[in-house]
């Protein structure tokens, strides 16, 4: 069965032209043309990613973002035309996986897309688990334990967790997680790193996942 | 700055001379009444013992030149202080027919008792009130320092910075007050330019988007291909609107990482999908940001194909990177006074706005690296980035 996204856009052009170019490419699309009508589809169900604008009538992306989260870890595009940093860095704080500037290809969309949803399906297993003081990961359940109580990590929380575990102790600076976790180039948003850090200390226990300034972040044995 | 030359140091060096000009004047009134005070006690003294006539005075000896001139009619008398010897002077009174010297060595020696007492008093006085002086002027010169260091965190772009001087209605708290005000009126500024740029970039962006997207559904076609090729071409020139608003508001701050050159040089012509022949000479690393330090040689590369001819030549070396052409060089009016926007200097330079490498010259400003443009001699036109 094809990948349904959701599609939340303002602009009537952007929200019928993108909407038939990822039907192009495979993909269900649903829309809306405001935040609140937004979070009525996707609590209807069925939606396996979100791509939101940021800024919306009635409810905007970062709100509709949160609300979201607070139940679903569902992947979350972000869509801004503004790129400054107080968008981008509401969008990803308020749990958004990561942005696009607006304009944006299609075939750019459908790499993003790609990404997102590659990071929220299982790696392959065979791993056993693997356990750091009171945080214990499972690779192949995709499960997080603190303290033994499971707690919920969304999809780009869950793939930065398992980088942080496939390499304890060593420090990866925020270009490697870029490549890595994000599959950016050069060319990417380092603040996509800090702030999805900060989610997963929130998670995890703010002590676990080390700064070392200047370089980048490392996972405490 | 010297430490000498610090307030502080004016402050007390000041104290120091006024408490100085002070103690000489009272030292030297002084000195002068005591003076006085003994040589009219010494007068009465030898006037009482002349006309006492007592047997027990010495014998003056000859009459020196001076009192002999000032003895006047008969019945009067005259007295002469005879500090000839300065160690030891005498008080002399005479009449025309006898005349007595009285020892003045004593009130000499307490005179100068004195002076040694003033002299000292005034050194230990000057010894408390410069280092106290220099103590207290401290606190306005930390104020100063603090009004300074908030200035120049302004000007390095920090326009949060205040003075919070607060109290007191002194000059320097005058000055603070200034400082806040005018980086108060930076920050409004920079923030309504700001809004404006994010403002644009929204109405800009969000129509573009549609566009870019709707051009992509067409058909495909020669119509479809021209009408793909003008969006794209809107969408560049919008980028780099945007991107020479956001460097022009000055709100630009690099991200720095270490950056292997070689490696990123190779990546950055890849990625702008033009051919460069990329050299590279050691191993060298550099920390800076990568994003904008791709956008500069993005930019050089693709300005060295518009507008000068292939081979394009990527040298790095150190942490210098050279971008070089084969085509008839810069015009002279960009050597002259580097890039313009929408100067193009179109006649012989071909087709383009002059923002790319305004681009450059505003991002190679943000992580502090110096760009400089020449004419190889050989030809062509040669670009050089000097990181760090």
């Amino acid at each position: 069965m094809s990948v349904s996204v959701l599609l939340v856009e303002d602009d009537e052009v952007i929200r019928r032209s993108v909407g038939m170019a990822l039907e192009r490419y495979g993909y269900r699309v649903a829309s809306a043309a405001d935040g609140l009508t937004g979070l009525e589809r996707f609590h209807a169900g069925g939606h396996d990613l979100l791509l939101l604008d940021v800024m919306l009538p009635g409810l905007d992306g970062i709100g509709l973002c949160r609300r979201v989260r607070e139940t679903s870890l569902v992947p979350i595009l972000m869509m801004s035309a503004r790129g400054d940093a107080l968008d981008v860095v509401s969008g990803l704080e308020a749990g958004a996986d990561d942005y696009v500037v607006k304009p944006a290809d299609t075939s750019v969309l459908v790499a993003r897309i790609r990404a997102l949803l590659r990071r929220a399906t299982p790696a392959p297993g065979g791993t056993p688990r693997l356990v750091f003081g009171d945080l214990t990961v499972d690779p192949e359940a995709l499960e997080v334990y603190v303290a033994g109580e499971q707690v919920s990590l969304a999809p780009t929380e869950l793939r930065l967790l398992l980088e942080f575990a496939a390499n304890p102790g060593i420090v990866l600076d925020r270009q490697t997680l870029l490549h890595n976790v994000w599959d950016y180039g050069w060319d990417g948003d380092s603040r996509v790193v800090d702030l999805c850090v900060q989610r997963l200390r929130r998670k995890i226990g703010a002590d676990r996942v080390e700064t070392v300034r200047g370089f980048g972040y490392k996972l405490r044995r | 700055m010297a430490p000498w030359r610090s307030l502080r140091w004016q402050i007390a060096a000041l104290v120091a001379v006024a408490s100085g000009v002070v103690a000489l004047a009272v030292g030297l009134l002084v000195h002068r009444s005591t003076l006085e005070r003994s040589l009219s006690l010494g007068r009465d003294r030898a006037v009482t013992a002349l006309l006492a006539d007592s047997p027990g005075a010495a014998d003056p000896g000859p009459l020196p030149a001076a009192l002999a001139a000032r003895i006047g009619a008969p019945g009067t008398y005259a007295t002469w202080y005879d500090d000839r010897d300065p160690d030891v002077p005498w008080m002399w009174a005479a009449t025309g027919a006898r005349a007595v010297k009285i020892d003045m060595g004593g009130d000499l020696r307490n005179l100068r008792a004195l002076d040694r007492h003033i002299v000292l008093a005034s050194l230990g006085v000057l010894g408390l009130v410069v280092p106290l002086a220099a103590l207290a002027a401290e606190l306005p010169n930390r104020r100063l320092r603090r009004v300074a260091r908030t200035a120049r965190r302004v000007a390095d772009g920090d326009l949060e910075a205040r003075t919070s001087a607060g109290r007191g209605g002194d000059e320097i708290t005058g000055i603070a007050a200034a400082v806040d005000t005018m980086a108060a009126a930076l920050h409004d500024r920079l923030r309504v330019e700001q809004r404006f740029t994010a403002d644009v970039a929204h109405e800009l962006r969000t129509p573009l988007m549609g566009l870019v997207t709707s051009a992509e559904l067409l058909p495909e076609g020669e119509a479809t291909d021209l009408v793909r090729d003008r969006v794209g071409v809107l969408r560049v020139l919008v980028e780099n609107l945007l991107e020479i608003s956001r460097l022009d508001a000055g709100a630009e701050s690099a991200e720095r990482v270490e950056v292997p050159l070689g490696r990123f040089a190779g990546d950055c012509v890849h990625r702008a999908g033009l051919a460069a022949e990329v050299t590279v000479h050691g191993d060298p690393v550099a920390v800076t940001d990568p994003r904008r330090l791709d956008r500069i040689l993005a930019n050089l590369v693709v300005n060295a194909h518009r507008h000068g001819s292939a081979p394009v030549e990527v040298q790095v070396e150190d942490t210098t990177i050279t971008v070089r052409d084969h085509g008839p060089g810069f015009p002279e009016s960009l050597l002259a006074e580097g890039p313009q926007r929408f100067r193009t200097g179109a006649s012989e330079r071909g087709r383009g706005h002059g923002l790319g490498l305004t681009i450059a010259a505003g991002q190679a400003r943000v992580i502090g690296a110096r760009i400089g443009f020449a004419n190889d001699p050989d030809g062509g036109a040669v670009a050089t980035v000097r990181l760090s």
